[in-house]
C-alpha cells in the first residue's frame, strides 16, 4: 500500500517537474503609447521569448502581475508571449514597471500565500522590466489661455496709460 | 448777435476751431479706417482656423460683421482722439515749445508773433499725432481682448457663427459705446 502511494507520489513530481521550465531565459520587447492628446488610455504591452532547457508542452499558460494587477499571459506564437494592459493617463506612472511572470504552479503559489498575508511575495519565474517615458498630453499651457493672458496684459497696459494721461 | 455769428472766421479762428473740433483730417480718417479695417478682419483668421468656422457660408456675415466692425471701431478712434488730444496737448506743451523756441531762436527775421503761431501748430500737430496713434493701439488692444474672452470662454458653447457675430459685434459696439463717455 505504501509502495503503491509512493509510486503515485513520484508519478506527480515528474510530471510537475517536466512540466516546469528549467533555466528560463527570456527575451522581450516593449511598447507603450507616447502620446496622450490621442487616446483616452495608455498602453502597456510587452512581448517576450521563453527559453527553457527542457521542451515546454504546446499549452504551457504563463500569468503576469503588475503592481498587484493580476494579468494572463497570452501565447501568441511558439514559445511567444504577450502580456498587455491599460491605464488612465492620469494614472500613468513614467519609469519602470516591474512584470512578474510566474507559470501555473507559481500563479497557484501566490494565490495561496496572498490568501494568508495580501502582501506576500513568490519569487517569480522571470521578471521583465517594461520602461514607460512618460507620455505626451498637451502642451504646459494652452495657446487660447496664453492669448488670453497676453491680451489682457496689454489691454491693462493700455487702460492704465490712458487713466494717466485724462488724470 | 446773429449778425457776429454769421460773420467769417478769420483763418486763425478756423485753424484754431478746427484744433478743439472732433473732425478729423482726411488723412487722419484714411488711417482710422485702415485700422479699423484690418483689426475686424483679424479675427476671421481666428474664427476659421481656430473655432473651425466653413468660411464659404459665413462670407456673407464675415462682410457685414467686418464693415459694422470697421465703422464702429473708426467711432471708437475718433471719440477717443477728442478726448485725448487735448490732455496730450497740455502734456507736451512746455516740451514742444521749448524745443521750438531754441529752432527758432536764431531767426532775427520772423515776428514773435509768428514764432507763437508756429509753436502752437507744432503743438497741436503733436498732439494730434500721439492721440491718434494712441487711440488706435487703445481700442485695438481692448477690441482684441474682448473678442478673445467672449469668443473662448464666454460664448464657447454657441456656434461658430453666432460666436463670430456676437463677439465682433459687442466688442466694437462696447468700444464706441465707452468711447462716447466723457471720462
Amino acid at each position: 500500500m505504501v509502495t503503491k502511494y509512493a509510486i503515485c507520489l513520484f508519478a506527480i513530481a515528474t510530471v510537475a517537474f517536466a512540466q516546469g521550465c528549467t533555466n528560463p531565459q527570456v527575451e522581450a520587447t516593449s511598447f507603450t503609447s507616447l502620446d496622450a492628446t490621442v487616446v483616452t488610455q495608455i498602453a502597456y504591452i510587452t512581448e517576450f521569448t521563453l527559453k527553457c532547457d527542457n521542451p515546454l508542452p504546446e499549452n504551457y499558460a504563463l500569468y503576469a502581475e503588475v503592481e498587484g494587477k493580476p494579468l494572463t499571459a497570452a501565447r501568441v506564437g511558439e514559445n511567444r508571449y504577450q502580456v498587455s494592459w491599460t491605464e488612465e493617463p492620469a494614472k500613468a506612472r513614467s519609469g519602470t514597471h516591474d512584470v512578474l511572470i510566474l507559470d501555473e504552479e507559481g500563479w497557484a503559489n501566490l494565490r495561496r500565500a496572498r490568501r494568508a498575508d495580501p502582501a506576500a511575495a513568490v519569487a517569480p519565474l522571470i521578471a521583465i522590466q517594461l520602461h514607460h517615458p512618460g507620455s505626451y498630453s498637451g502642451p504646459w499651457v494652452n495657446s487660447e489661455v496664453l492669448a488670453t493672458a497676453l491680451s489682457i496684459l496689454v489691454a491693462y497696459t493700455a487702460l492704465r496709460h490712458k487713466s494717466k494721461i485724462l488724470a | 448777435m446773429s449778425g457776429k455769428a454769421n460773420k467769417a472766421f478769420t483763418k486763425e479762428e478756423e485753424l484754431l476751431l478746427q484744433d478743439f473740433s472732433r473732425n478729423v483730417s482726411t488723412k487722419s480718417s484714411a488711417l482710422f479706417y485702415g485700422n479699423a479695417f484690418i483689426v475686424s478682419a483679424i479675427p476671421i483668421w481666428l474664427f476659421w482656423r481656430v473655432h473651425a468656422l466653413e468660411v464659404s457660408s459665413s462670407l456673407a456675415w464675415f462682410a457685414m460683421v467686418t464693415t459694422a466692425s470697421t465703422w464702429l471701431l473708426a467711432l471708437a478712434y475718433r471719440n477717443t482722439k477728442f478726448q485725448l488730444k487735448h490732455r496730450v496737448a497740455v502734456r507736451r506743451e512746455d516740451a514742444v515749445a521749448r524745443e521750438m523756441a531754441r529752432k527758432l531762436a536764431d531767426d532775427k527775421k520772423m515776428s514773435r508773433k509768428e514764432k507763437d503761431e508756429r509753436i502752437l501748430w507744432k503743438k497741436n500737430e503733436v498732439a494730434d499725432y500721439e492721440a491718434t496713434t494712441y487711440s488706435i493701439f487703445y481700442n485695438n488692444a481692448l477690441f482684441l481682448t474682448i473678442v478673445i474672452l467672449s469668443s473662448f470662454y464666454i460664448l464657447r458653447s454657441f456656434t461658430p457663427t453666432v460666436n463670430y457675430i456676437v463677439s465682433l459685434t459687442a466688442a466694437s459696439g462696447l468700444l464706441a459705446l465707452l468711447s462716447t463717455g466723457t471720462k
